[in-house]
């Protein structure tokens, strides 16, 4: 069968035609692809019909069978990619019309809550670290030596009326700490002065009314060094109350008596209800009173063998719970260890 | 203590109010808590009773007529004790003021108009009764006229002193007085002790066996009394000071007792067996019946007060009722003595009696102050009573207790206050609290009289500096940076605070639990007695029996509180704590007392979180998977073995170790404890011992991967019973260094889809080299090789 270049020019605008035709009735990449392959790919029609013409055109027209074929190979090229364009742009704009009701709940993966003790504790640990005080820890079951005469409260001494005290059956001498002031002791006895330390914990008094809990947490501190003053307590009390409750507060020291401190002093806060105008938590003083402080007694400092002529210190102590329900307005320190989780999860 | 300001006037010349006061003293260390006024009233005055008929419209008011003095007046009354003619009365006419702010007018009652009223106790601030108008004696004072509130010593306002246990000389108006004195420069006016006559003829023998126990021991003897009751202004004070009038006489003890803070005690004298007082230690089992009506046994510890031949009083604490004062007493012994402070106070716990002169022996009352206030009261006996003094005063004190000296450095003074304050106005603050002061220049030479017993060394008249000069007025300083030994926070604290954040990330809400617990609880955990656990150790006087066991388990508590919870409706629990156990140390020596475990437990119960619906139930796997990203948070990989706790379900547990360490357990609770304690939806706990946890390895990053991965899959038949766990072991055994992962996919039993017997499981492998992309063959040669390895090792059926 005799060919000329013209018959393959005809058979491929033939095929061209067709593939035309056939992407336009391809809505997928897909199809599409396939499509092309059956006329412009290596083996398709195209190239097919251009080997047909070459096996019997004679060498003066190969040159321009080829170059037409690879014209009409490009030109389907150019359709796909034209057909391929506008197919993305067509799924663009249908993935764009898609919409969700955004009022419909999160897929949600809860955080839990940390206790507000917790939160309070770290918060004091921070304060305080930036003043190089270091956190220290000891037993909850102390020896009465610890919790009580090596704080200057020998056993018949009425100051042990001020904390009701949890015995341990068959242990005379060991008790649930009624304060975090064992800490105190321990930390002296174990190494020479400077120290700095802050001790929070659970302690223990058999108290339970409205507003006690038998259990609650405190935080002791405690610095001990050459020149130690009772102006140093002062200050880093007030640098304390005005980064914890913020600059505009303020810290009030009364004389109060403490047998492991001298002078012992009360420490007040502005309120935290009303901001120091006045208000029924505070009975209308503008202070609440937080805990105890004052100058290590030097008693205290002959029971851990410190030279209370070559060493001064201050120590204080506060309720951790209470400063939680001042930072959060809880008035009632049960909550804290009733295990309710309507409680817990509010401390975000 | 409570305090009338009426009262500290007539010590102390002040013009401050209440309120005033109580911020002085407040900010001086003795704490008022409340200021109340009392008796705040104005024109009302003693009215004689003249007439009285009833109401001609309603039987249950009387018509009263009233004298004041000038003119009789008809007063309309609803009270049902409308005295007799002759008796006083309170009247408030029109324009009178009470305290809850009425003023009177003349008002119509029943067709008949009433010019004021005839008043109650209540109504005129003086006490809480409503039984009936106040009903006066001759004795009361008050004639027809007398303005009431003039002669009764109102208005006044009591103030509420929390007192500290190191001031025993402020559980009286004096030491309060001096305190006002000390703070604000007036002039205290000590009241005088008038001397008294030898009249009467009475005597009586005191012998003091016990100096070690009462140190000073004094009497009058008193006749010729009449007890009766005491005027109502006595009364008034009393009762607004919070003590019961008794009698004149016991009533002159109370007045000397909240007047210098020395306890007195008046024996009828003509019931003291021999006229004899013998102050000596009481003999074991020796009985006394106290005043409160109950029959106390003694020990030889204690302090006995007897006559010839019983106790009569517990000394310092409780008179008996042998001798107690009645009606007919005609003649007294009045003892004021100085007891010992730790032997009274031990007698009072042991009795578990807690008085007002228990309270001030236990303290220290003022022994060179006994003899005046035995002075002072009888005094007032004589006053109220007719008293007179019959012998001569007993005054035993064989070894006198000596004032202080101390020597005060005006330089420690600046040192350990951080404040400027020369010596003059340390030496001035010093006198003005009523110390003997000697300025010597820089050294201040005091001595301290014996009232205060707090004060015996250098560093206590320092703090009487510092409280006098106000705290106030302290600077406040920083102290210079230092390095201390320490870190923060310490590793321990620090491990804690890690796991509760990943606990928190994992969707858990922490929770603190009381450290006792109930033993009940602790039982049902199931341990063997052989195990510490199983013996707690217990509080000898627990507030109730549900908090006498401290906790050997975390779990129990967080249990009680999924119980209650869920009790509440909330569905979906993840709790967690963090807290000590306590156990045991079985003799062994350590530093602290008992083997204190920092511990973390979690409870879980419910469903995987799902989205518009619930997600699946809770298993085992969701405990263990937070457990394992956990324990990953602290750096730690662990493994989990079947294991045999009792608490949890046989089946569904396992040990969590880390290195062959066990250090923690999670598995289904038992549903034996879930019943015993009341949790009907199954449950999920684990528990890790943080101080078991050994610090983990520091972390170093490794090199990010630079070649692409090749996964291959398996997957297999194999009997049943062979954990995830042995294969892996087996697969680790024969893995390839380029097998850098392995993964389970898939874990199925479904009969049907796998042989009887059998499970199918599907596991990945992925490939890699660190320093080149792997050739198909080298994957292919890699992943035979372990297959060869795992068909040797285990029997599997190869899908």
């Amino acid at each position: 069968m005799a060919s000329s270049p013209d018959d393959l020019k005809a058979r491929l605008h033939g095929l061209l035609s067709e593939f035309q035709a056939k992407i336009e009735r391809a809505h997928t990449e897909q199809e599409l692809r396939k499509v092309f392959a059956d006329y412009g790919g290596s083996q398709g029609a195209i190239r097919v019909a251009q080997k047909d013409a070459l096996k019997e055109a004679p060498n003066a027209e190969k040159k321009a069978i080829g170059q037409l074929s690879n014209a009409v190979v490009a030109e389907v090229e150019r359709a796909l990619e034209g057909r391929l364009a506008a197919l993305h742009e067509a799924e663009r704009r249908r993935d764009l019309e898609r919409t969700v009701d955004v009022s419909l709940p999160g897929r949600v993966r809860r955080l839990g809550h940390l206790h507000p003790t917790t939160l309070v504790r770290r918060e004091i640990e921070q304060i305080f670290a930036q003043l190089g005080f270091t956190v220290a820890e000891g037993p909850q079951i102390e020896t009465d030596f610890h919790n009580f005469e090596a704080l200057a409260m020998p056993k018949d001494h009425p100051a042990r009326d001020m904390q009701d005290t949890f015995y341990i059956e068959g242990e005379p001498e060991l008790v649930l700490r009624t304060h975090t002031s064992p800490v105190q002791i321990r930390t002296m006895l174990s190494g020479p002065p400077p120290i700095r330390i802050i001790a929070p914990g659970p302690v223990y008094r058999k108290d339970d009314d409205p507003t006690h809990s038998p259990m609650f947490n405190q935080v002791e501190g405690l610095c001990v060094d050459e020149g130690i003053t009772f102006a140093d307590l002062k200050g880093v009390l007030l640098h304390f109350a005005k980064r914890f409750f913020g600059e505009e507060w303020g810290v009030r020291l009364r004389p109060s008596f403490f047998p492991f401190t001298e002078p012992s002093a009360e420490i007040d806060f502005t309120c935290a209800f009303c901001a120091g105008s006045g208000c029924r938590t505070c009975k209308g003083s503008g202070w609440i009173e937080i805990g105890g402080a004052g100058m290590v007694d030097p008693e205290v400092f002959a029971h851990v063998g410190y030279d209370p002529e070559r060493y001064t210190g201050f120590a204080f102590g506060w309720g951790l719970d209470r400063m939680a329900m001042l930072r959060y307005h809880i008035d009632d320190i049960k909550l804290f260890f009733d295990g309710d989780v309507r409680f817990a999860r509010q401390f975000k | 203590m409570k305090i009338s300001r009426r009262w500290l006037t007539e010590l102390v010349e002040t013009p401050l109010s209440g309120g005033e006061l109580a911020k002085l003293l407040t900010m001086a260390g003795l704490e008022v808590e409340a200021v109340t006024p009392v008796g705040n009233f104005s024109g009302v005055v003693a009215a004689e009773v003249r007439g009285r008929r009833p109401h001609p419209q309603a039987n249950k008011l009387t018509l009263v007529d009233v004298f004041d003095g000038q003119k009789v007046t008809q007063v309309v009354c609803g009270a049902p004790n409308v005295p007799e003619p002759g008796a006083i009365v309170l009247w408030a006419p029109p324009g009178a003021k009470l305290p809850d702010g009425r003023a009177l007018e003349p008002k119509e009652i029943r067709g008949i108009v009433s010019p004021g009223m005839l008043c109650a106790e209540d109504e005129l601030g003086l006490g809480t009764s409503h039984e009936g108008i106040l009903v006066l004696s001759e004795k009361d004072g008050l004639a027809p006229g007398d303005n009431a509130a003039e002669k009764l010593g109102l208005p006044d306002e009591i103030l509420e002193v929390n007192v500290t246990p190191n001031r025993p000389d402020c559980l009286g108006h004096l030491g309060v007085a001096r305190e006002i004195a000390a703070l604000t420069g007036a002039e205290l006016r000590l009241p005088p002790v008038p001397p008294m006559h030898l009249e009467g003829s009475a005597s009586a023998t005191v012998r003091l066996e016990d100096p070690e126990g009462c140190p000073r021991y004094s009497a009058l003897v008193l006749d010729n009394l009449t007890v009766g009751p005491s005027p109502l202004a006595v009364r008034l004070r009393l009762q607004a000071l919070g003590v019961r009038a008794i009698s004149n006489v016991v009533d002159a003890t109370n007045l000397v007792l909240l007047e210098r803070g020395q306890p007195l005690h008046a024996f009828d004298l003509d019931k003291l067996a021999g006229h004899t007082i013998v102050i000596r230690r009481a003999r074991a089992g020796e009985k006394i019946a106290t005043l409160d009506g109950q029959e106390r046994t003694l020990t030889d510890e204690d302090v006995a007060i007897c006559d010839e031949a019983h106790p009569v009083a517990v000394a310092g604490v409780m008179g008996g009722s042998s001798s107690e004062v009645s009606a007919s007493t005609r003649r007294v012994l009045l003892e004021s003595a100085y007891f010992s402070p730790a032997r009274v106070r031990r007698t009072a716990r042991r009795l578990g009696l807690h008085t007002e002169a228990s309270h001030r022996f236990e303290r220290g009352v003022d022994p060179e102050g006994v003899l005046d206030a035995a002075r002072a009261c009888a005094d007032w006996m004589q006053r109220l009573s007719g008293a007179r003094l019959a012998g001569a005063p007993i005054d035993l004190y064989p070894k006198r207790i000596e004032p202080v000296r101390l020597a005060l450095r005006a330089s420690r003074t600046r040192a350990l206050l951080g404040l400027e304050l020369p010596a003059a106005r340390q030496a001035e603050i010093l006198s003005a609290l009523g110390l003997e002061v000697d300025p010597a220049g820089e050294t201040i030479h005091v001595l301290v009289p014996t009232r205060r017993p707090d004060l015996t060394r250098e560093v206590d008249l320092i703090e009487e500096i510092a409280r006098v000069h106000g705290f106030d007025s302290v600077p406040a300083t920083v102290p210079p940076l230092r390095r201390a030994p320490g870190v923060s926070p310490p590793p321990a604290s620090l491990k804690a605070d890690r796991a509760r954040d990943a606990l928190r990330g994992l969707g858990f809400d922490e929770l603190s639990t009381y450290a006792f617990v109930p033993p009940a609880h602790l039982a049902a955990l199931g341990y063997p007695e052989s195990d510490r656990r199983a013996r707690p150790i217990r509080l000898q006087n627990p507030i109730r029996e549900e908090q006498s066991a401290m906790r050997t388990s975390l779990a129990v508590g967080l249990l009680s509180a999924l119980a209650s919870n869920l009790l509440r409706g909330e569905g979906e629990l993840r709790l967690f704590e963090v807290g000590e156990i306590f156990l045991r140390r079985d003799g062994a020596p350590a530093d602290t007392p008992a083997e204190e475990r920092r511990q973390l437990a979690g409870v879980m119960s419910g469903h995987r979180e799902g989205w518009l619906k619930p997600g699946e139930p809770l298993d085992l796997f969701d405990a263990k998977g937070v457990v394992v990203e956990l324990l990953s948070a602290l750096g730690h990989v662990a493994d989990f073995e079947p294991s045999r706790e009792p608490w949890l379900h046989p089946g569904v547990q396992a040990r969590v170790s880390i290195l062959g360490r066990e250090v923690g357990r999670l598995g289904e609770v038992h549903p034996d404890l879930r019943a015993k304690l009341g949790i009907e939806a199954r449950a999920f706990a684990f528990e890790l011992d943080l101080d078991a946890l050994g610090a983990a390895p520091p972390l170093r990053l490794a090199e990010l991967p630079r070649f692409p991965a090749v996964t291959r899959d398996l997957s297999f038949f194999i009997a049943a019973e062979v954990s995830a766990g042995a294969i892996r072991a087996a697969i680790d055994r024969a893995r390839d260094p380029l097998c850098v992962e392995v993964k389970v996919l898939e874990d199925y039993r479904e009969p049907g889809r796998v042989p009887a017997g059998k499970k199918g499981m599907l596991w990945s492998f992925t490939y890699r080299a660190p320093d080149r992309t792997l050739t198909d063959a080298e994957v292919q040669s890699a992943h035979e090789r372990l297959l060869a390895a795992l068909k040797s090792a285990l029997e599997l059926e190869l899908r």
